[in-house]
């Protein structure tokens, strides 16, 4: 029960209706002042102090809009408000937004503030991890430590509090084997859980290329890579696979293929959700006995569902979608299209231009509360997609071009 | 250079032996003999002559003397001084073996002249010659399986081959495509299948972009056979979005509309430019052993290959037969099987008690079973547990009682076995674990077996699934002779329809071993024939050939799988010879989609050859059947093969569709529930972690927006966001220093009409609207914000209503809360 007198909420629900007539007049015009509010508002989250206020709409005077998107920038509410809650739903196969803090939404945040190469988020050697007495530590078989860090309302804005690590010096992976937040502890927990590590490769997709599988189906690609484990006759019908499975098995079956070592392993009998699991990775000379190699064995599982199909054998990748329709996403002419492991694939994949526009477009929605819809708005995020690209994938110049695009006119 | 299949034994039929077998038959001249009615009781023939000289003569005896020496089969004829061959004759077994040898071919009992002379309506028993036919072909193979005489061992011949023909191309440009189909795509299918629509479908068949709509539209019309075009089947059969209300009507447009697109294209000789094999048929195939089977304790089995009229025979050679009585919704099937309740629920195959009685008889005599099936369930929705479990074969005599039922609950299969453990009705049931999610709607091979010991076992694709029995050690007990075989329902038709198809079925009376079940598995369904592509002509190597394993998959498509390259000319050397790209061609064009071999690149070379064979690929690509099985034709082609390369030049990606202009979105929109947190904070100064905000923050905070959407705004919205606000208020007017640096000037120690004069208003609403940015900033209101004057207006009036009647300082401070709620509550919080 919620702790309030009933006259209170009484009264408290009647001024509401009254206020709510009364501010209809809520204007659209808007000038320096009115911009400032606005993008503070859509950058933190909340609004500014008076004094913040009147520097940013003093900035915004002098033309220098960029330094009053800065300014909202410094407010905690971009990163513990805004970025957190844009990071949250990517962390989850539900895109629950309700998630906690974790390794994965914290090594966003922290990138974005630090102004990292946003492209490293699928293959750098980072983790971001937080520091304060009386924190649990880091640990690899639970959320422990960003929940706290989270409950106690600590400035994840603050570099000293939210502090950059390399991932294998805190998770203790291989670097080699690092990607990124794809093997932070929360994608693990959500995309390598059971199933066949094809999760981690479409919500990936969709997260950071924005687009689901759905949009990338084109049928005219070999599927030789398609694992055993995927009917060629969903319910006796094989039309229902070269039409459907297979358009988009064909790219994502050779792709996939680079988190072959990957699991997470966690106690089915006392843990069955997997809560307290932890990644586990298959270093040179490990092998899995039911494989027979370094692969685990969700990769060979269901085998007889197709005999025929594809069996895998290490974590060599290759990007078919480098032909046919998907050219369009606009692979690095600077990348070889394959290679092995995960972390060289999430440089594929965050190399191309699809990355880079996505991730203007998903700035683009939280600031300006909106798709883009007009000739402008996709004007916009072409040019603060260069933007982005001529300035080093720091992520803040799309805030900054998207703020200034929607501040109100 | 060729050479043709191999028997152990003095093999071939010959001339003589077929002249004198036909002299039996109904073109004989003699008198048409009556068929029996298979349900009779079948006449035994008691052998009392000299005993067999060795094995393979007792074995001959016990596997094909003995069930056709009787009258009622082939012992009238050919019997003792009958009409030649005498292979059933009584006098002596010796002799009888030495004639059923010229008529049979062990390493292929299939091919035996006793069974294709049957096959061809030689006085079969039974109203289906085909299931004669393969009842005698049992019989063989049982007898050379016991010999050891199976061999698996294909040998290969030459095949009946041709060029390659011509056919209609699917045109790179949309031509006529823009006045046929087009409109229909264009009108009735861009409300999702464009890259512009709200919720974007791929394909993109209603794309402005005309190329666009084609490039996704031209492997879903098919020239040939327009009516048979997926754009067309998804209407007609799927009923996918039709737009009017007669499906047929519009699936019907749709198929004239691809039929005039067809008409507006000549036929097109196959692109000259192609490297391509010489083309054959299935029928031009050899037949890919179906040997290794376990097979020695079935008594009842079912292939399904009649294809037509209503009763699908049981070909186990057991008597009496159990044959199926196919009613209701029940299909057959193109690739050997039945289709059940695909669009009802009334359709079941049931055998008559009387052919049903033999499982009790001989299931009972041996106290263990074996229930063998091929099946591929239509979903994974069906079924809800032990006795409402989806019927996919039963043994039963109502919806209450039975000896054994398989069956389906959603992911797993049931079974249940009537013993002495179990209630009649076989309950409870042993079911695969949930989490293995075992059942896929997909083809499987599963096998139930029952013994005293292990109990009921389940094996799904040749793997025991680890399910335990707990009632392991129980015995079969009071089985019920009057209960009969039923498939795909209940014996008296019910809600426990199973919907899907069933490939093949086979009922042993003994508990097949894991090492059975697996081998059975791996021998797989259906016809496979070995399909030998002459490619001498581009390697300039004679008998030079690259063979794969087809069979028709499902209905709908081919398997092509595990190619290798050959030689029939034993001696020829292949020097290494480059390939690459290899695509499987039907009716003179690259079937365009699921070319597994596409991305092949190895070299030909006798080095690389083992036994004579060099595999290029274990995998198999499903091709889709465009004509069937006796029509279509196919051939290879090559990327490179040797000198002779073809070029692919790949097509430029469509240009990607203008984005999406979305009209009329609303510049503002909600906060978000985190959002209103956190500005709750910072308007009250009260920090989020305080713990009773903490507390209720958590209780409310799914309760408030997610989406920035206004549409999307519900009351429920603003129920959340009040008890936040009255949660900081509360903790704000509760800390005593807090508030006095807040509300600064306002006396929270008096009473209600002391507090709230002129001053005592301003100092709470103030700093309010100040924290809001909605008071006047040097002067000046914002104009996005709301009037700050009306707002004052109306917490005034908010303040009259509650402090109209007085009160002690608890409700002053009451007040100021409701104020403070009022305001932060309000739509300044909520929007931005």
């Amino acid at each position: 029960m919620i702790n309030t007198h009933p006259s209170t909420a009484k009264a408290a629900r009647l001024g509401l209706c009254a206020l709510l007539i009364s501010v209809t007049s809520l204007a659209a015009q808007a000038g320096s002042r009115e911009q400032a509010l606005q993008i503070h508002n859509r950058i933190a989250g909340v609004p500014p102090s008076e004094t913040v206020l009147l520097d940013m709409a003093q900035h915004i005077d002098n033309g220098d809009t960029d330094a009053a998107v800065e300014m909202a920038m410094n407010n905690e509410g971009f990163y513990s408000v805004t970025l957190k809650n844009m990071a949250t739903p990517w962390t989850n196969r539900d895109m629950n937004v309700f998630a906690p803090l974790n390794d994965y939404t914290a090594t966003f945040i922290g990138m974005v503030r630090d102004g990292e190469d946003i492209r490293g988020l699928l293959y750098d050697n980072i983790l971001y991890v937080g520091e304060g007495s009386g924190l649990p530590a880091y640990a690899n078989d639970n959320n422990n430590h960003y929940e706290a860090l989270e409950e106690r309302g600590l400035p994840l804005g603050d570099p000293d509090t939210l502090v950059k690590h390399t991932q294998s010096e805190v998770t203790g992976l291989p670097a080699e084997a690092t990607a990124g937040i794809m093997t932070s502890r929360a994608a693990a927990r959500a995309f390598f859980y059971a199933g066949t590590n094809r999760a981690m490769f479409r919500f990936t997709l969709l997260n950071h290329l924005c687009r689901d599988l759905e949009q990338v189906h084109d049928t005219s690609l070999v599927p030789d890579r398609i694992r055993q484990d995927v009917s060629r006759s969903p319910g006796g019908d094989s039309r229902v696979f070269l039409n459907n499975c297979m358009g988009c098995h064909n790219g994502m079956d050779p792709l996939a293929q680079a988190y072959a070592y990957y699991n997470w392993e966690y106690d089915a009998e006392a843990d069955p959700t997997g809560e307290d699991g932890r990644i586990t990775y298959n270093r040179e000379g490990e092998v899995e006995p039911e494989t027979g190699t370094r692969v685990v064995p969700k990769y060979h599982i269901n085998a007889n569902t197709f005999r025929y199909g594809y069996v895998t054998m290490d974590d060599g990748w290759d990007n078919y979608w480098r032909k046919g329709n998907n050219r369009v996403l606009g692979w690095s002419n600077a990348l070889p299209g394959s290679g092995e492991g995960a972390k060289s694939m999430g440089r594929e994949l965050a190399h191309s231009d699809a990355f880079a526009s996505c991730q203007v477009e998903k700035v683009f929605e939280q600031v300006c509360l909106r798709q883009p819809g007009s000739a402008a708005d996709h004007q916009l995020i072409e040019s603060a997609t260069d933007t982005l690209a001529s300035n080093g994938y720091d992520l803040r110049e799309a805030f900054i071009a998207t703020a200034d695009h929607c501040k109100g006119e | 250079m060729t050479y043709l299949r191999r028997s152990l034994f003095a093999s071939f039929a010959t001339l003589a032996a077929v002249m004198l077998l036909s002299a039996c038959g109904s073109d004989s001249g003699s008198g048409v003999q009556k068929n029996v009615d298979p349900n009779e009781d079948v006449p035994t023939v008691n052998y009392t002559g000299p005993a067999p000289q060795t094995d393979d003569v007792q074995q001959f005896k016990l596997a094909v003397w003995d069930p056709l020496a009787t009258e009622n089969r082939c012992g009238s004829c050919h019997g003792t001084g009958g009409q030649e061959p005498t292979f059933v004759r009584a006098d002596d077994i010796n002799l009888a073996y030495s004639q059923a040898n010229t008529v049979v071919d062990l390493a292929s009992p299939a091919s035996s002249r006793m069974v294709t002379k049957v096959a061809e309506g030689h006085n079969c028993w039974q109203a289906s010659a085909d299931a004669c036919a393969d009842i005698i072909a049992g019989y063989i193979e049982s007898w050379a399986s016991a010999s050891g005489a199976v061999v698996n061992r294909v040998v290969f011949e030459a095949p009946n081959d041709q060029d390659v023909g011509s056919s209609k191309i699917m045109p790179s440009e949309p031509g006529e495509f823009s006045s046929t189909v087009y409109p229909f795509l264009r009108d009735y299918c861009s409300e999702c299948h464009t890259r512009s629509a709200p919720t974007a479908q791929q394909p993109y068949l209603g794309s402005p972009s005309l190329d666009i709509a084609y490039e996704a539209a031209r492997t879903r019309m098919r020239l040939d056979a327009p009516a048979e075009s997926r754009l067309v089947q998804r209407l007609a059969s799927e009923g996918h979005n039709c737009w009017s209300d007669d499906c047929q009507a519009d699936a019907d447009a749709m198929a004239q509309a691809i039929a005039d697109f067809a008409d507006s294209i000549p036929v097109t000789e196959i692109d000259p430019d192609l490297v391509v094999s010489r083309a054959l048929g299935l029928g031009d195939g050899i037949v890919a052993s179906n040997g290794g089977r376990v097979d020695s304790h079935i008594i009842a089995k079912y292939e399904f290959k009649t294809g037509k009229d209503s009763i699908a025979y049981d070909t186990s050679g057991v008597e009496p037969a159990a044959n199926l009585n196919l009613s209701g919704d029940v299909e057959w099937m193109s690739s050997w099987g039945i289709r059940l309740n695909s669009s009802g629920a009334d359709g079941k195959a049931q055998a008559a008690t009387n052919g049903s009685r033999k499982l009790h008889e001989l299931l009972t005599a041996t106290g263990e079973y074996s229930i063998e099936a091929w099946v591929i369930p239509d979903n994974v929705t069906q079924g809800d547990g032990g006795a409402d479990t989806a019927r996919i074969v039963s043994y039963s005599g109502s919806n209450d009682v039975r000896n054994f039922t398989l069956g389906q609950t959603l992911y797993n299969y049931d079974f249940l076995n009537r013993s002495s453990e179990t209630d009649v009705n076989g309950l409870p049931a042993l079911s695969t674990n949930d989490a293995d999610e075992r059942l896929q709607a997909t083809l499987q091979h599963v096998v139930v077996t029952f013994d005293p010991v292990d109990g009921r076992q389940i094996f799904v694709n040749g793997e025991f699934t680890g399910d335990a029995d707990p009632l392991a050690g129980a015995a079969m007990e009071e089985w019920s002779e009057t209960f009969a075989l039923v498939l795909g329902n209940e014996v008296s038709g019910s809600e426990y329809a199973w919907s899907g198809s069933i490939r093949f079925l086979a009922i042993h009376n003994r508990a097949l071993s894991a090492e059975a079940i697996s081998a059975n598995f791996d021998v797989g369904v259906g016809a496979r024939y070995f399909l030998l592509f002459n490619i001498s002509h581009l390697i300039d190597v004679e008998g030079a050939y690259i063979s794969f394993e087809v069979q028709q998959f499902d209905d709908y498509g081919y398997l092509f799988a595990e190619p290798f390259f050959l030689t029939l000319d034993g001696e020829a050397s292949v020097p290494p010879t480059p390939v690459e790209g290899i695509r499987i061609g039907v009716n003179g064009r690259e079937s365009p989609t699921g070319q597994v071999f596409a991305a092949l690149d190895t070299e030909l070379s006798t080095e690389a050859m083992v036994d004579g064979r060099q595999t290029l690929s274990g995998q198999g690509a499903v091709i889709e059947l465009q004509q069937g099985p006796a029509s279509d034709q196919f051939f290879l082609t090559f990327d490179r093969l040797g000198e002779h390369e073809f070029v692919r030049v790949e097509a430029e990606p469509p240009t990607p569709a203008e984005p999406a202009t979305i009209e009329d979105q609303p510049t503002m929109g909600l906060r978000s529930f985190a959002a209103i947190n956190a500005t709750l904070s910072a308007a009250t100064t009260v920090p989020k972690t305080h713990a009773a905000v903490a507390e209720t923050y958590q209780k409310v905070r799914q309760q408030m927006p997610i989406e920035p959407q206004v549409s999307g705004f519900v009351a429920a919205h603003q129920m959340g966001v009040t008890q936040l606000a009255v949660a900081y208020c509360s903790a704000l007017v509760s800390d005593t220093s807090r508030r006095s640096e807040y509300f600064a000037g306002f006396n929270f120690n008096v009473d209600v009409a002391a507090a709230f004069d002129s001053d005592g208003r301003s100092a709470v609403i103030e700093p309010l609207l100040r924290h809001l940015l909605a008071a006047e900033i040097d002067g000046q209101p914002l104009d996005s914000q709301a009037d700050p004057d009306a707002l004052r207006t109306e917490l005034n009036g908010l303040i009259d209503t509650m402090a109209g009647g007085g009160g002690d300082v608890q409700r002053a401070n009451r007040i100021v809360t409701a104020t403070c709620a009022a305001t932060l509550g309000s739509v300044l919080t909520l929007l931005q």
